[in-house]
């Protein structure tokens, strides 16, 4: 009995001096947009699509570069800025097109751990575009998070793709 | 807002916890009632008192960026139950973490109350095996902090932090603990203790660090203490 009792009590001691960093596997934050025809069917973008957006210092940054045949992608999300301005352009043989889109969002400061870095969690409040390529935008899930699971956003394209 | 956990879930466990202990307490045979009973002798029922003082919380304190100091006054009732109330002053200053770079101060008062019973066969000697439960709750404020930092692909610069940010938490606590007499009426002894949080309010950030009390939320539910203790 108090043998049994000891190898209870230091297999607790153990257990208690250990420690772990406990941050989340999946610990990127990004938006997820699903492609949808004129008629509001999920479809394969035929296109090549690239994603810009502008930086701090006015320079140009690419974000998604020469999407084909996707019917999904993700995206980044600013950290801090009340708005985020991306420029989406499709090229074919025969056809180039750009659209600018405009997020409004709310940005909440998460946190773990000591030991995980910092992120930012976001409330989708808004969306609106121009209309050459894409037709409109629909938030479906207004908070970003780790969870990458479903779309935050549809995108319908004009009848044309 | 952030997803928060309900306080509809945490009611729903205490009460399911609350439920199983009323079941394991009907469910007990006669015969192990027989364990909790008190002893029919010539001992008093009040057999004095014992406060004591944490010296791993101390050391934590010293040795690391977080711990508490922590006092507890303990009734001794015929050498059997053992009435405690622990009360303590947890802190923490983890100042620019050197990977994250994230600050986390936090300083607060906090208690616990709750039974031990004494688990020896020979209930009046002069040492004890402790087994027992604790009810334990929080209420803290904390600053989480980090410098200005680039966004990663917009460039701008990025303030990440919280100032006097309320928080609260109540948990439960099993301990195992013994209790040797040195001499005279100073006894030391330690306690190992499993952790359960009933409900908590995390504040805006979504969740918290180290909690005055509880420790460090996240790496394990166990914890202990290594304690002096004097019989008054």
């Amino acid at each position: 009995m108090r043998g049994r009792l000891l190898v209870v009590l230091f297999v607790a001691c153990f257990f208690a001096g250990c420690t772990s960093i406990d941050c989340p596997v999946k610990n990127t934050v990004y938006t997820v947009c699903d492609i949808y025809d004129g008629y509001g069917n999920l479809f394969k973008l035929e296109d090549t699509m690239y994603v810009f957006t502008t930086r701090k210092n006015g320079s140009d940054t690419l974000i998604y570069n020469a999407g084909v045949g996707k019917s999904s992608f993700t995206l980044p999300i600013g950290y801090s800025n009340p708005e985020d301005t991306l420029y989406f352009v499709f090229v074919n043989t025969d056809y180039a097109a750009k659209d600018t889109v405009l997020i409004k969002k709310e940005n909440y400061p998460h946190f773990e751990s000591v030991d995980c870095s910092a992120s930012f969690f976001h409330r989708l409040t808004g969306v609106r575009s121009s209309r050459h390529a894409i037709d409109s935008i629909r938030i479906t899930k207004d908070f970003v998070d780790y969870d990458a699971s479903t779309a935050h956003f549809h995108i319908y394209f004009t009848p044309r793709h | 807002m952030m997803p928060r956990q309900h306080i509809s879930t945490s009611t729903l466990r205490l009460a399911i916890s609350l439920l199983l202990v009323m079941v394991s307490a009907v469910s007990l045979q006669a015969q192990k009632l027989k364990l909790f009973r008190l002893e029919k002798d010539s001992i008093p029922m009040l057999r004095g008192f014992q406060v004591s003082f944490d010296l791993f919380g101390f050391g934590q304190l010293q040795l690391s960026d977080y711990g508490q100091y922590e006092g507890a006054f303990r009734l001794n009732l015929h050498d059997q139950w053992f009435p405690i109330v622990e009360v303590g002053y947890g802190k923490a200053n983890h100042d620019h973490d050197e990977v994250t770079g994230i600050s986390y101060k936090t300083s607060a008062p906090y208690f616990r109350v709750g039974v031990d019973f004494n688990l020896l066969k020979k209930k009046h000697s002069s040492n004890r095996l402790y087994g027992g439960f604790r009810y334990a709750f929080t209420s803290y404020k904390v600053d989480l902090w980090r410098q200005d930092f680039p966004d990663p692909v917009w460039q701008w610069d990025t303030g990440f932090g919280v100032f006097n940010e309320s928080c609260s938490q109540h948990w439960l606590e099993a301990v195992v603990g013994v209790d040797a007499k040195v001499f005279g009426p100073f006894h030391l002894g330690w306690s190992v203790r499993y952790k359960r949080r009933l409900a908590h309010q995390d504040g805006v950030m979504g969740k918290t660090w180290y909690v005055p009390g509880y420790g460090t939320w996240g790496d394990t539910r166990l914890g202990g203490s290594f304690n002096v203790m004097i019989d008054i």
